[in-house]
């Protein structure tokens, strides 16, 4: 009802890089998911439980060295690593078998195995709340003109980037990265040229899921580690890549930006009905551009 | 080979068999039945876990004393894993096959109205345990319901009490999109409002439960500048809303009250990460009241489940001392008889002597409000310069008790 007034300039430009922050995480997740849609086709539902396991194993190898500084790095580092190995011996046991079938039985198949991890990550951690520190540079705040800015969110500011370069160089300059773009298009020519194409699809899957793993590795000393956080993820992750265009990785990246900042921006300027501005910005871009704002892969 | 194995499957059914023949005759004396309906599964079993090792250990204790009336307590426990229609269909087993005397439980409070209403229908006294909905004993209450928690009627008047004492004017109100919520903002607020009627509302921010990223919420309150904020958040929203408070240093600029923020299941997986001087309203803490009773209890719980209590513990010990001392003091097993009973019982309790107000069937506790802080000798921080707010200053008066039923 009532708009809050007199908001300043400082105001906005830290709820803008409060909001960019939060893209950082949104991009991260939502671009593995991507990535194996587009070239593997598989709507990965169990995406968001591989973002709850990473944060679930960043926490276990943190608190292994006393919730240290380096355990924190270490786990940051670890803990990506033992989602990609967890994806890999799935993917070889059994999604290699599902790659023909269609999307129907590949969303049911993806919908089980999230159910399954949820089961697993509650035997393994219990249904306590879970919670993990900073290292101590990393805590706390610093001063924008007058307005508080968190450590840590500068600090993911400053990964966002990184990742982003990181993935643009993998699909453009690296072999893989290129047979995978061919693959997506073409996957029979690919095939037919003699690149052994079941192996690629193995490692852009590795490589999807391991972002999910690195989501919630980053994610985690911000958070109550606990079950349900691959629900809420899930579902806007699915959102980005929609309206970016599905499988397309940029489009993630737009789509990222442009629900992490209505988001941030819609609680400063209407805050009784923030919640709304993400989802009335993903109806605004269908509306206009239903197939998504880049090229779809599809 | 394969001959050897299929005689052991049989020999193992065979003893499978033998053993479901045993198990029931062995139970051949009548006992008094307690039946539990709670959620044991997912995130709210934090707080479900010491209501129902409260209410066995005190069980086990009447037991080894030969029981009630001569009649061994036993208890029965179903997991409603949080929804309505499986934690009913629980229900109706305990009563309808296994015809349990009484029924407790849930902290979903959806479910806890849905059980009450089948209680009134079969007249089976239920006990809710954890339930914060003020329709439980307000609008929806009957004869065959108890509340022994604290709802939101109740948390929001002791909230405005002890809000009311301080200098605080422009209030800004930030909470959790559903029910509880809206239920907990409002008790505050309109409380609030009667009590000091200068106070101001700067504005409101709601936002989803579960929502991943307090901080953006945070920053925009801030600068809008309020002298103190209402949260009402709860469950599992609380430890990142904490985190968020702590990285942005919102308790250092602004203070605010969160009506779970002292609570142990809250401020122990923080450890001392959580923000100092947050103001919480709770109905115990194992370190508070220092009292014989209390420190008792704490070692018995200890010594049993290898845990400090939390809230939880108590609401157990209380429905047991309740449900216990009622059937001993009927001298019958008599399900009319019992409510009499219970119906302004006073029981004994490490937070002292607690009284079920007769007219609403409601459990009189004191609320303790609190601000957060580290304390020397524990790893997490824990409730300092507690207020106690005696249970008939928070309890809504009788008459509006009866406006809500529309009597």
């Amino acid at each position: 009802m009532e708009l809050t007034a007199n908001i300043t300039l400082a105001a906005l430009l830290q709820q803008v890089l409060v909001g960019l922050s939060r893209t950082t995480i949104l991009f991260i997740v939502a671009s593995g998911l991507s990535l194996v849609l587009g070239v593997l086709r598989i709507p990965n539902v169990a995406h968001g439980s591989l973002y709850m396991t990473g944060a679930f194993v960043t926490y276990s190898v943190a608190t292994l060295f006393g919730q240290s500084a380096l355990g924190f790095w270490l786990a940051l580092i670890v803990a990506p690593l033992v989602v990609a190995l967890l994806s890999f011996l799935v993917e070889r046991a059994v999604f290699c078998h599902l790659y023909e079938r269609e999307h129907m039985m590949l969303l049911l198949f993806t919908f089980a195995f999230s159910l399954v991890i949820g089961d697993l990550v509650k035997l393994v951690w219990g249904s306590d709340y879970r919670s993990l520190v900073a290292p101590v540079f990393l805590q706390g705040s610093f001063s924008i003109s007058g307005f508080p800015f968190p450590r840590y969110n500068l600090f993911l500011l400053v990964i966002g980037p990184l990742v982003a370069a990181g993935l643009w160089f993998l699909t453009n300059k690296t072999k893989i990265g290129k047979i995978a773009r061919a693959a997506a298009v073409d996957r029979e020519m690919v095939g037919a040229i003699g690149i052994n194409v079941s192996w690629v699809f193995a490692a852009v899957f590795v490589i999807g899921c391991y972002l999910a793993g690195l989501g919630g590795a980053l994610v985690a000393p911000t958070q109550n580690i606990t079950q349900g956080m691959d629900h809420a993820i899930i579902i806007e992750a699915f959102l980005i890549v929609i309206i970016g265009g599905l499988g397309n990785i940029w489009g993630a990246l737009l789509g990222a930006l442009i629900f992490g900042l209505t988001d941030s921006i819609g609680i400063l300027l209407w805050p009784q009905f923030a919640i709304v501005f993400p989802y009335v910005a993903v109806v605004t871009v269908l509306l206009f551009r239903p197939k998504g704002l880049l090229k779809s892969t599809w | 080979m394969k001959k050897h194995s299929v005689f052991s499957i049989c020999l193992l059914l065979m003893v499978m068999v033998c053993l479901l023949v045993v198990v029931p005759v062995s139970h051949a004396g009548k006992t008094l039945k307690i039946g539990i309906v709670d959620c044991y599964s997912g995130p709210a079993s934090t707080y479900t876990n010491d209501v129902r090792d409260a209410f066995n250990m005190e069980a086990e204790k009447i037991n080894a004393a030969g029981g009630i009336l001569g009649r061994q307590v036993e208890v029965l426990t179903r997991d409603s894993k949080f929804k309505v229609d499986i934690g009913l269909s629980a229900a109706k087993e305990l009563i309808y096959r296994e015809n349990v005397d009484i029924l407790m439980g849930t902290i979903n409070s959806a479910l806890a109205l849905a059980i009450s209403d089948m209680c009134k229908k079969e007249k089976v006294p239920f006990f809710a345990t954890f339930s914060k909905s003020a329709k439980i004993t307000g609008e929806k209450g009957h004869r065959y319901v108890f509340s022994i928690t604290e709802n939101t009627a109740l948390a929001g008047k002791a909230a405005a009490v002890g809000l009311a004492k301080k200098p605080y004017m422009k209030y800004w109100i930030a909470g959790d999109d559903y029910e509880y919520g809206h239920a907990i903002a409002d008790g505050v607020w309109n409380n609030l409002k009667t009590l000091k009627p200068g106070v101001e509302l700067l504005g409101q921010s709601w936002w989803k439960v579960g929502e991943p990223d307090f901080t953006p919420y945070i920053t925009a309150i801030l600068s809008a500048k309020p002298d103190a904020v209402i949260v009402a958040t709860g469950g599992r929203d609380c430890v990142p809303f904490l985190k968020a408070a702590k990285a942005t240093g919102f308790n250092e600029r602004v203070p605010f009250f969160m009506h779970t923020a002292t609570e142990l299941s809250t401020l122990k997986p923080l450890g001392l990460d959580a923000p100092e001087g947050v103001i919480g309203t709770s109905n115990y803490f194992f370190y508070y009241p220092e009292t014989p009773a209390n420190q008792d209890f704490v070692k018995n719980f200890e010594n049993a489940y290898q845990r400090k209590p939390a809230v939880g513990a108590v609401y157990g010990l209380l429905t047991a001392r309740y449900i216990f001392g009622a059937f001993e003091k009927a001298g019958a097993i008599d399900t009319e008889k019992f409510i009499d009973n219970v119906e302004g019982m006073t029981v004994d309790s490490p937070i002292g002597k607690v009284t079920m107000r007769a007219f609403d069937h409601q459990a009189m506790l004191p609320m303790y409000m609190g601000v957060t802080r580290k304390k020397a000798g524990y790893d997490f921080l824990v409730a300092d310069e507690i207020m106690t707010i005696p249970g008939d200053a928070v309890m809504p008066s009788i008459e509006e008790i009866k406006k809500a039923r529309k009597q």
